[in-house]
């Protein structure tokens, strides 16, 4: 099973490591939509589907606050899983990302291994990460 | 500041390079004046002042950093992808220092980057600094300044 995904954040090079560390991880990946803030995302959204979106907190124009709060309001991502991959320290902003309808996070500096337990959790797709590529055997 | 302050950033920067961009180093006496290429930079910010994180290093070893980041070899990285590399180093760097200090106030800001020369800053008055050496040579240094509003 293939996952449409969308990545925000404002480093393209962090996009496109977070790509690579999903694929090592074994997540098959159909679509992948990138923005480098909130309101880019909700741009290039625009009712289209995705499974799961992956965000950085700090972001100029919309940052993680603002997009969560935003995207919640459309009915059609309400229950969209958001992962956010930030170096947001405070326990108490984190929180507040989860009470705004956050699926879970990850800090950055990041090892594969935790981005793929914990989207093993939210997506509930063990197998699918069994059947991939293993962490181990790559070579990134 | 200072030694604690010191083992703070070098406990950081250990951690980000080795885990992001799978590099260590080895850690130094921070001298003034050392010929690095590229900065980057982010800040802390509360209602008080302002914690400045500079990072500088050489481009060789920026270079080096961003093809392991990015999974690609050295010739494939490009002056865009350099950047960007370095300011996540700075982001995360400022991100793990924020955790270690603890402190709910502070709040971290945008990082960006320059190429030494171009925009430079005058970090001697920084009061904590890092040097680090990859396999023997001297490779950058890592300063932060408190700066009051």
């Amino acid at each position: 099973m293939s996952y449409n995904v969308m990545l925000v954040d404002d480093s393209r090079s962090m996009r496109k490591v977070i790509l690579k560390t999903l694929q090592l991880s074994g997540f098959e990946i159909g679509e992948c939509l990138e923005a480098s803030n909130g309101q880019e995302a909700l741009d290039i959204l625009e009712g289209k589907w995705i499974d799961l979106i992956l965000s950085d907190v700090h972001m100029p124009v919309m940052d993680g606050f603002g997009f969560i709060r935003a995207l919640r309001e459309k009915d059609i991502y309400k229950d969209t899983p958001v992962v956010f991959v930030t170096t947001e320290a405070n326990e108490d902003r984190l929180n507040q990302l989860m009470v705004l309808g956050g699926s879970g996070y990850i800090r950055k500096p990041f090892r594969p291994e935790e981005i793929r337990a914990l989207l093993g959790r939210i997506m509930g797709e063990t197998d699918g990460f069994r059947a991939g590529t293993s962490v181990e055997g790559c070579d990134f | 500041m200072a030694l604690e302050q010191e083992q703070v950033l070098r406990d950081v920067i250990s951690e980000v390079l080795e885990a992001m961009f799978f590099a260590m180093v080895d850690f130094e006496e921070c001298g003034p004046g050392r010929p690095f290429d590229y900065e980057s930079e982010i800040h802390l910010l509360n209602h008080n002042g302002r914690i400045a994180i500079s990072l500088r290093v050489s481009e060789g070893f920026a270079r080096m950093l961003t093809a392991n980041f990015l999974g690609i070899e050295e010739y494939q990285v490009n002056d865009d992808d350099l950047e960007d590399s370095l300011k996540e180093l700075a982001n995360m760097v400022g991100g793990g220092y924020h955790a270690r200090i603890n402190h709910p106030d502070w709040q971290l800001g945008i990082p960006r980057v320059w190429k030494i020369g171009v925009e430079g800053v005058d970090s001697t008055q920084a009061s904590a600094g890092v040097g680090f050496a990859f396999f023997g040579e001297s490779a950058g240094s890592a300063v932060v300044n408190y700066l009051p509003c």
